[in-house]
């Protein structure tokens, strides 16, 4: 069986790289490109000047097909170690290969730009030139054929057991790019030049398809690109975190939203009703803000809890399933908000009538401004940059923040004999120490671009740093967290431990709850909506967000880091998918939930990937599991 | 607005109207989460199946319609919105077909499961929209709406009538009991030589196929096209009243009317200076939940829901 499979792949591998387009001489905005395949070109764009010399792709062809057919044979050495060892060398040499491919394409765009350039062209002729999904596909094949290789050692399925936490999201991201890819397919027309055949039609096709993907992981590619990626990935990573924190108490917090949006409301009364209020008028500046930015961060974290403890409590004293009662709190909470953003004034029964003092005059529903003093910083201001009285970014990159983290991770490594308490404190004076060095240090004056400065990342995705390392270290390095996974994993067992389900119950949804409402500093406090107010127009749907996000990291902290920063990705390169490709950037957001869809049926892996007895079973290396 | 004009006809009359309106989609989808939920599967997709219908009737009635208005704009072919509650159900059944799969076949968390359709169902029809309208937000509007009898789409006579025939399939026809005894002991009935898989299958199937035609009554009845989000949380106070109607229909008759006549108040009272409808529109949620914690009489689920089957 695992031969047949070899070998299909490997004429999948073949076909794919035969039909679909090997790289893009240059695109022009819109997405209409050069495309080269190992067949001739397709000229989608239809006014090309100038072409890189690619005469050598036929001899790689040779190189590619050879691979394929020695592996086909490799898969029938009769000896585990012989063909291990030769599709590791198969492997290693696609890559190699592969690498100096990408060298030679690039070398030859280059030397095109390069001549057109000094012959006096204003502008360089080939534009967003790209490899495209031939050349990904041969350096693909080469890795499966090193993990291929892996396989035929003794151990390997119980290796891949092993990994599963990284597999089962891997398949379903996969399998959930290729439900996109053929939505993308069917969805997108695509307009060939008169005369073209059935190959260049499915190569436009597979272009399309490819260029839909660059676009969406195109922001890896600009400082710009992850700052904006970072900024979006901010609140999901607070969103992800209070999912995840359910869930390893077998709580399925779908709230987040409510929480979220309560979170939000504390956030604003504390900062903009309190911070604001007449009796504090005199502080100085600097003590104000050491007041009343902490105040507003933690009141977002108490409204979240509280909007979390209620279903917790709920479910704790009356057996109310958490999943329906965070749902109707979603809707309250919503009902809440609509009520103190969308008016001032209500009439009840035709009499009474409630003033209140929420809402900022005008049509739109949002809040008023909030103070300075409990406004969180963009984190480009934190880094030492400003902007002067004409608009322009100057300063030096100052080492303060930078140091300070890296202090803090230093110590916290440096420090590891401590016990528990005293290193983290340990840890935290160390991050001290390089903020106040790093302060000191000479910064290193920097340009910064418009576009970079535009972005709004601010201290919010600090915070959600430290929730990360919270979750982290409360669920696994203390005694609480430990009985909450415990309650998660056998709620029997440890009540007969002497664990209280009800009070670990509420204390789990409070602190989800809690996470939750700290992605309203993002919102409010950081102005991550424009504006420094809570506006009709928060997002609250990052909520549901966080669920995939938790799915996919596994429930994690770095994999929920992780997956928020893809997530951050996809939605940024989503933007430019809309712009370029007419595409709606909710293929996005089906992403996410066909990624949540394949999580929760396991990626369709065997039983033994998704169930913990039998993978534990397979890992051992029981008899009859694999 | 005084109590007197409260009670006078000219509110009492649309308000009616507008209850058992409302009432119908609340109805419909909550009949048919009974039968996935009486065989032993959550079925929390309910809001994106309706999603799913409202979009396939709106869009289909479109489509099919759009040769007959480009010959005479008011063109009026009466087969027209039935195909396309014919094609919601088709699709409600597919998309309960695919929550079967992954949490009958795949053993999934079946909350897991539904939400991921639900999440499918925020996305997937801006990008149907973007293609077919080039905008994300709503359809074309379309003439060929679903007719109405004495004021009333056919479908709000159905789903009322449906109230009663679901009564009987449930409760005194073999089939209902094996439906329920798969959502109750599936050993037993497996022990039995009832196929659970298979029932489970039909009945998942089934609710997708109701709230499909919830979908199609919300977009073509009510109104002429799809509006993104326009099932707004219906499907979840659907589940809501499933449970509050202790998963037995004349319960569930009475809950959905309770929560449409809620709704019904809130559009009427809108503008208004009785109570502001952001309040009275929160009043579903928050009678669900007094209703869960057993406040208001309590409610015992099927013994094996949310447990996927090993055989």
């Amino acid at each position: 069986m695992n031969r047949i499979w070899l070998a299909l792949t490997s004429v999948v591998f073949l076909l794919l790289l035969a039909i679909s387009p090997w790289a893009i001489a240059m695109r022009a905005f819109g997405g209409k490109g050069i495309l080269i395949t190992l067949w001739g070109v397709v000229d989608l764009y239809g006014r090309a000047k100038a072409m890189p010399d690619v005469s050598w792709l036929g001899y790689f062809t040779i190189f590619w097909v050879a691979l394929a057919l020695l592996v086909v044979v490799a898969a029938f050495l009769p000896e585990a170690k012989s063909r291990a060892r030769l599709l590791y060398v198969l492997g290693l040499a696609g890559i190699a290969v592969f690498a100096l491919e990408a060298f030679l394409f690039y070398h030859s765009v280059w030397s095109v730009n390069d001549a057109a350039l000094a012959a006096g062209a204003r502008r360089p002729p080939l534009k967003r030139y790209s490899l495209s999904l031939g050349a990904y596909v041969s350096f693909l094949y080469s890795l499966f054929l090193i993990g291929i290789g892996r396989m035929q050692l003794p151990g390997g399925r119980a290796l891949l057991v092993r990994w599963r936490g990284v597999i089962v999201p891997a398949v379903s991201m996969l399998l959930a790019m290729v439900a996109g890819a053929v939505v993308v397919w069917i969805l997108k027309e695509t307009h060939l030049p008169q005369g073209s055949g059935a190959l260049a039609y499915y190569a436009a096709k597979l272009d399309q398809v490819t260029y839909t993907f660059q676009l969406l992981f195109g922001p890896l590619l600009t400082a710009s690109g992850w700052f904006q990626s970072l900024l979006i990935a901010t609140p999901l990573i607070f969103t992800g975190l209070a999912v995840a924190f359910g869930f390893q108490a077998g709580l399925f917090n779908i709230g987040a939203p409510g929480q979220l949006t309560i979170g939000a409301i504390f956030a604003m009364l504390a900062g903009v009703h309190l911070a604001n209020a007449h009796w504090f008028a005199g502080l100085p500046p600097g003590l104000a803000r050491a007041i009343f930015l902490p105040i507003g961060v933690i009141a977002a974290a108490a409204g979240g809890a509280l909007w979390g403890a209620i279903p917790g409590w709920l479910k704790a004293r009356f057996g109310a399933h958490e999943v329906i009662n965070t749902i109707m709190m979603n809707y309250i909470a919503a009902s809440i908000f609509l009520f103190m953003i969308a008016s001032n004034e209500y009439t009840f029964f035709g009499k009474w009538t409630l003033h209140m003092p929420f809402k900022f005059p005008g049509y739109e529903g949002r809040s008023y401004e909030v103070a300075e003093s409990a406004r969180i910083p963009l984190l480009i201001n934190t880094l030492g940059f400003h902007q002067d009285s004409s608009g322009a970014w100057t300063g030096a990159f100052s080492w303060a923040i930078p140091l300070a983290l890296a202090f803090l991770v230093a110590g916290y490594i440096f420090f590891r004999k401590m016990e528990l308490g005293k290193r983290l404190l340990a840890a935290l004076a160390a991050a001290l120490l390089g903020y106040f060095i790093g302060g000191f240090l000479p910064g290193i004056p920097m340009h910064v671009s418009p576009k970079l400065a535009s972005v709004r990342l601010n201290g919010a995705f600090i915070i959600a740093i430290f929730a990360v390392a919270f979750y982290n270290y409360y669920m696994w390095r203390t005694r609480d967290g430990y009985e909450l996974r415990a309650v998660g994993l056998a709620p029997k067992a440890a009540e007969y431990g002497g664990i209280s389900i009800a009070k670990k119950t509420i204390l789990a949804m409070a602190i989800s709850g809690a996470l939750a409402g700290l992605a309203a500093t993002h919102y409010v406090l950081g102005g991550g909506i424009d504006e420094y107010r809570l506006k009709q127009s928060l997002p609250t749907n990052v909520g549901f967000d966080g669920i995939a996000v938790a799915l996919l990291g596994q429930n994690t902290p770095i994999g929920v880091f992780l997956s928020a920063l893809l997530f951050g990705v996809l939605s940024t390169g989503g933007l430019q998918l809309d712009l370029q490709l007419g595409i709606s950037r909710e293929l996005v957001m089906m992403l996410q939930a066909l990624i949540v869809l394949f999580i929760a049926a396991g990626g369709f892996l065997p039983r033994y990937f998704t169930d913990p007895i039998l993978a534990a079973q397979a890992e051992e290396g029981v008899q009859g599991v694999l | 607005m005084t109590f007197a004009t409260l009670l006078s006809a000219a509110f009492l009359v649309p308000l009616l109207q507008t209850t058992l309106r409302s009432t119908t989609v609340l109805l419909f989808t909550a009949l048919g989460g009974m039968f996935s939920e009486r065989s032993g599967v959550v079925n929390i997709a309910l809001e994106g199946m309706i999603i799913f219908g409202a979009l396939t009737a709106a869009v289909s009635a479109q489509l099919l319609e759009a040769p007959y208005v480009a010959q005479n704009p008011n063109a009026h072919v009466w087969w027209i919105p039935w195909v396309a509650v014919l094609l919601a159900m088709v699709v409600g059944a597919v998309v309960g077909w695919i929550h079967a799969v992954v949490s009958i076949k795949y053993k999934a968390d079946q909350i897991i499961s539904g939400t991921a359709i639900n999440l499918l169902a925020a996305g997937l029809p801006s990008l149907v929209l973007r293609y077919l309208y080039n905008n994300t937000t709503s359809s074309k509007e379309i003439t060929n709406r679903l007719p109405e009898w004495l004021g009333f789409s056919p479908l709000v006579y159905l789903a009322f009538a449906l109230v009663p025939i679901t009564w009987y399939v449930m409760f005194k026809t073999p089939w209902g009991l094996r439906l329920r005894s798969v959502g109750e002991h599936p050993e037993a009935a497996d022990t039995m030589g009832i196929n659970v898989f298979r029932t489970r299958y039909a009945a998942v199937i089934i609710s997708g196929m109701l709230a499909g035609m919830a979908g199609a009554y919300l977009s073509i009845g009510i109104l002429n096209q799809f509006v993104r989000n326009m099932s707004a949380g219906q499907g979840f106070i659907a589940l809501a009243a499933l449970i509050f109607g202790k998963w037995h229909p004349l319960g569930v008759l009475g809950a959905t009317l309770l929560f449409g006549f809620a709704k019904a108040l809130a559009i009427q009272l809108g503008g208004g200076d009785i109570m502001p409808p952001t309040i009275i529109e929160a009043f579903p949620f928050i009678i669900t939940m007094l209703v869960l914690a057993g406040f208001v009489g309590t409610s015992r689920p099927p013994k094996a829901i949310g447990k996927p089957y090993e055989k």
